[in-house]
């Protein structure tokens, strides 16, 4: 009994606690927050946000972060739903190249995965520092999707394509299935492969791994990459969720999926963490962000609300550092 | 002299290119099941774009001014609204999106208590305050989306279903306002169909304000 309740334990376990205790006192508080159609909707809801933060944790575990990714997001959604609505037209070919869904979905990763890797080359190439490269392409990334869009929302995008966000397998909403096959893949990389060990290696000690031999600017660059593609899997789940790529898309995405990794107990500065971790994080924000809608709590407030508790984590998580 | 190498190593290099072969049937795979190419004025001839004067024009004539009789005396719902708000809302209101607020078609009549720049107030028997009728700043999507006779998934794309909403407003601008409130004046005795905003969680009915879809002054 001791050794349950002993602090290395609680430690371990404190955000399954803490989803324990939300889940608990909003279905008292509120009777339709155990109902299936919410379950299934928060669920749905935050898939792209358990994407976007798999690839944000790998980058924490290397002690770095990455700002872009709701701008990355959006502009990674707009380009697949353009692509699929409009093509491309070359007028000086009388030339007209049509995108399929799978064309379109491809276009939009590979974007969101170059994205990425210019975000690591940027840091490991001329050593800026990754909040800095990150936030400017939050920036850039949101200028080409305004550029892209025009500034109006591509919408109308055909019910094959709505079926990635909207659609049942199983009985179990797609974008549900896409979370867990992200989140399965992710925690086989760094649980059994070398990459994953390096991943760790490097944000515990990054001198260290560059003497013992690791190529530490190849294994950021595909870090970064990864979380970019990952961006953009959750920028095409949003975008057909909503059956239309708005250009304000994943406003404030970076600050929920930061949240989610840290609630999940990732350190900050690297090394010690891990995907499930990461996944219990995300469940917590979104159930809490549900539950703060259907107890009427005013968005200013939520806002509020949701910054405490990630205030709380950071302030958990530097506790159990000190003591370990 | 040759250079002896491991069977290990022979095997690798032996493999190198069947994974690159394999990379790139992979790549051409993909590729043709991505892109399709057409001739541009043939794409061009098969699309005609989205005319939303001739759309909102339609809307008018063959959709909107047929469910005018359909619309609710402002008196009737009112007093709905007091006793039985869920039901008000289920039987006359008609919304596109999500949300509490939602749009009534409505109809009544009454006497003009005052002509101002911007609207016209009206009191109507057994309602107070006066009702106000908008006769300079037609905004919004009241008056498209109260008749319930607009499908959303109609459209391609939101710019153009919004840009229904704003010719809409601007035939009521042009052709139903201006004969209206060039001859109105206090005392007047006025019948009107319109379109109101309410919020179903927050309601207020103390300050209504119609977007006019038919006017008439109707004194004896």
């Amino acid at each position: 009994m001791d050794a349950i309740l002993n602090r290395n334990n609680f430690a371990r376990f404190q955000s399954l606690i803490a989803l324990f205790l939300l889940c608990l006192g909003l279905s008292i508080l509120s009777d339709k927050f155990l109902s299936v159609s919410n379950l299934w909707n928060v669920m749905r809801q935050i898939s792209a946000n358990i994407c976007i933060s798999t690839g944000m944790t790998l980058i924490v575990l290397t002690a770095g972060i990455d700002l872009s990714v709701g701008s990355v997001l959006a502009l990674c959604g707009a380009i697949t739903a353009g692509l699929l609505k409009n093509g491309i037209e070359v007028p000086a070919n009388n030339l007209y190249i049509g995108f399929t869904i799978l064309g379109a979905i491809l276009a939009g990763v590979l974007t969101g995965s170059f994205l990425g890797a210019f975000n690591g080359w940027a840091i490991t190439r001329f050593k800026v520092p990754p909040f800095v490269a990150t936030l400017a392409m939050l920036t850039v990334a949101r200028g080409f999707t305004m550029l892209w869009t025009g500034g109006f929302p591509i919408s109308g995008l055909g019910d094959t394509f709505l079926y990635f966000g909207t659609g049942w397998l199983l009985g179990i909403p797609v974008p549900v299935w896409i979370s867990v096959l992200v989140v399965g893949i992710a925690v086989f990389v760094t649980n059994k492969t070398r990459i994953g060990r390096y991943i760790y290696a490097i944000g515990g000690n990054e001198s260290a791994s560059r003497l013992s031999g690791i190529n530490v600017d190849r294994v950021k660059i595909i870090v970064y990459t990864i979380a970019g593609g990952l961006a953009a899997v959750g920028g095409i789940m949003v975008t057909s969720r909503l059956d239309s790529a708005q250009p304000n898309a994943g406003m404030s995405y970076e600050l929920d999926s930061i949240a989610a990794v840290v609630i999940g107990g990732t350190s900050l500065s690297g090394g010690r963490g891990s995907i499930m971790g990461t996944v219990q994080g995300a469940i917590i924000i979104g159930v809490l962000n549900n539950g703060l809608v259907l107890l009427n709590v005013s968005p200013f407030w939520q806002q509020v609300v949701k910054g405490l508790v990630i205030l709380l984590a950071v302030i958990i998580d530097k506790s159990n550092s000190k003591n370990e | 002299m040759s250079k002896i190498m491991p069977p290990t190593a022979k095997r690798n290099n032996m493999r190198k290119p069947l994974r690159y072969l394999v990379f790139l049937l992979l790549v051409a795979v993909l590729a043709y099941n991505s892109v399709y190419f057409k001739k541009l004025d043939e794409v061009k001839a098969g699309s005609a774009s989205f005319n939303a004067v001739k759309y909102a024009s339609d809307f008018w004539n063959t959709k909107l001014i047929p469910t005018l009789n359909k619309a609710v005396e402002i008196n009737s719902l009112l007093s709905l609204l007091k006793t039985d708000k869920e039901k008000a809302f289920k039987d006359h209101s008609h919304a596109l999106g999500i949300g509490n607020i939602r749009y009534f078609l409505i109809k009544g009549s009454g006497v003009v208590t005052d002509v101002a720049e911007n609207q016209v107030s009206v009191q109507i028997e057994g309602v107070a305050p006066d009702i106000n009728i908008a006769t300079e700043y037609i905004f919004g999507n009241a008056v498209r989306d109260a008749s319930g006779a607009i499908d959303i998934n109609a459209f391609s794309n939101s710019m153009d279903f919004n840009n229904v909403s704003a010719e809409i407003n601007k035939i009521i601008r042009e052709k139903v306002v201006p004969p209206f409130k060039s001859n109105v004046k206090k005392g007047d005795h006025v019948d009107f169909t319109g379109a109101i905003e309410l919020n179903r969680e927050h309601l207020q009915t103390n300050n209504l304000e119609v977007i006019p879809v038919n006017l008439k002054i109707t004194n004896p």
